[in-house]
């Protein structure tokens, strides 16, 4: 402990690059590409070290065929139909729950009454995995597009219209009512403090729709659909192509990162100058 | 008074929907193959209470639900605590730990369901795999927010480092993991459902998905409706107890 200070001191005063800030940041992302980079080559060398019986093998495979065959995938092409089919579902069901969910969650953050009355069923629906509803809207909409749009809409829907409704509602009625008294529309109010207030809200609402819709093309693709890389899996994983299984979790997995990392980043502008936010999951 | 409404209204808003579904099948033609009644539903309820199956069904649902969330307290809390409290473990497992939490690791189920069967412990693992990550981000960050200060004040006092432990790490802690456990649950549920809509012979998951498959429209809502009072009654129970046990933290 004391070591650490003093040697910090002499990072100081020497005006050295290396801040204790940095140092902790250096330390942080070293230690953690460590920990996975040795994970990876562990599970590299296993089969090497330990035998694996025959039964295991067929399930049993090592990082390095995965990315191989996720290489594969991409170099040959065969990931970009499956992958599209599912990012069709994915686009358009956020879309519509976006389209649906801010007007829904503004008119419900302004009225006492109405959100009153919808309360019990936000409640319900957020509550319940929406993945209950699959069969149900398999049978409505049949196996294809829209029965997995629907799970993706159910999914996204929630976050975004409960936290709209958050940002909405928090709006600071001081500064309603100083526009107001200035002599302004119901328009001016909601241009001028309601949407600025709540769109740091409305982003943390979006990040987490975005988890929300990829959990719900994998399911919905698992479960009710003829194509798309959730069926490319399920179809792997039965004829034991666990390579294949890995390498699909893997692409998900990513888009997933990106996306969230993306929204992420807007996040963290809008909240520099805005420190309170809702979290809701 | 103003709660008093609300709770008022909202009841209200709930009969009013289930009494138009009621209605609107007056004037619409019902197709008994996609649509249903309240009035049915109710009857299909009736039946599945009466012939046991509805509570067998949610027996053995429960059973994977259960062990799978209480392996994943029992591996997340203290995985997170030691996350919190070693700096350098933290800085260790945070990004691998984040890139399990943001993927979507139902991916794995058909993965689990070929390895261990369509049983209790493939349904069980489904449930760990998907439920230990919010307990282990929860608790590190409850153990990042305690108070250096208090647990300068113990030492100073002579307190011991059990005393650092017991009279503030955990009761600091306790609020985050209740608040983990919260959104576990709502994972769990998900991940007994996929296991079961994979491949199963009972469970309240694969009643679901039977009764769609044979166009059992009544009973189907039956369940659906029993799962979505079960999963309000576990979420809104807990956040009940949050805010009933640590009032301090209700506001945030």
């Amino acid at each position: 402990m004391a070591d650490q200070a003093l040697d910090l001191n002499i990072d100081a005063s020497a005006g050295r690059f290396v801040t204790p800030a940095l140092r902790q940041r250096i330390e942080s992302i070293a230690f953690g590409t460590a920990t996975i980079a040795l994970l990876l080559v562990v599970w590299e060398l296993l089969p090497h070290v330990l035998p694996i019986q025959r039964g295991t093998r067929l399930f049993f495979t090592v990082p390095s065929r995965i990315f191989e065959t996720l290489w594969q995938m991409f170099a040959t092409g065969t990931i970009w139909a499956p992958l599209g089919v599912s990012a069709t579902a994915f686009a358009i069901g956020l879309a519509l729950a976006i389209a649906a969910g801010l007007p829904l969650g503004i008119l419900l953050g302004r009225s006492t009454t109405l959100n009153a009355m919808f309360d019990p069923f936000v409640t319900a629906f957020n509550a319940t995995p929406r993945l209950v509803f699959l069969p149900l809207l398999m049978l409505w909409l049949g196996i294809g597009l829209w029965s997995k749009v629907a799970v993706v809409f159910l999914g996204a829907l929630f976050p975004l219209l409960i936290n709209t409704h958050e940002g909405v509602r928090n709006a600071d009625k001081l500064l309603i009512n100083v526009v107001r008294s200035f002599g302004a529309s119901g328009w001016d109010v909601a241009r001028l403090v309601v949407i600025p207030n709540s769109l740091p809200f409305i982003v943390v609402g979006l990040r987490l729709a975005i988890g929300r819709a990829i959990l719900g093309v994998v399911v919905a693709e698992f479960f009710g659909a003829q194509d798309g890389l959730g069926v490319v899996m399920v179809r792997a994983a039965s004829s034991f192509d666990v390579n294949v299984v890995f390498a699909g979790l893997i692409v998900f997995a990513a888009l997933s990162l990106v996306m969230t990392g993306l929204v992420k980043l807007v996040e963290d502008r809008m909240s520099r100058w805005r420190p309170q936010r809702a979290e809701n999951e | 008074m103003q709660r008093h409404r609300s709770a008022m209204l909202g009841a209200l808003a709930v009969m009013l929907f289930f009494a138009a579904w009621q209605a609107i099948f007056l004037v619409v033609p019902l197709n008994p193959l996609f649509f249903t009644t309240p009035e049915q539903i109710a009857a299909g309820f009736i039946d599945l209470v009466e012939s046991g199956d509805l509570l067998h069904d949610l027996a053995v649902s429960a059973v994977p639900f259960g062990l799978g969330l209480l392996a994943a307290a029992i591996i997340g809390v203290p995985l997170g605590i030691l996350m919190g409290w070693r700096v350098r473990i933290g800085y260790a497992l945070d990004p691998l730990m984040t890139v399990f939490y943001a993927s979507p690791l139902v991916a794995l189920a058909p993965l689990v369901v070929i390895f261990f069967g369509v049983g209790m412990s493939g349904k069980t693992i489904i449930v760990f795999t998907l439920a230990v990550f919010p307990f282990i981000f929860n608790v590190a960050s409850g153990v990042r927010a305690v108070d250096r200060l208090l647990i300068s004040v113990v030492r100073s006092l002579g307190g011991r480092e059990w005393d650092i432990y017991l009279k503030i790490l955990f009761p600091s802690v306790l609020p985050y993991i209740v608040a983990g456990a919260r959104i576990a649950v709502g994972r769990a549920l998900i991940a007994v459902l996929v296991g079961e809509f994979f491949a199963a012979s009972e469970g309240i998951g694969y009643a679901i998905s039977r009764f769609g498959d044979i166009f059992a429209i009544d009973r189907m809502f039956a369940c659906i409706l029993t799962v979505m009072v079960i999963a309000v009654v576990l979420t809104e129970g807990i956040r009940w107890a949050e805010r009933a046990a640590f009032p301090w933290r209700a506001s945030q």
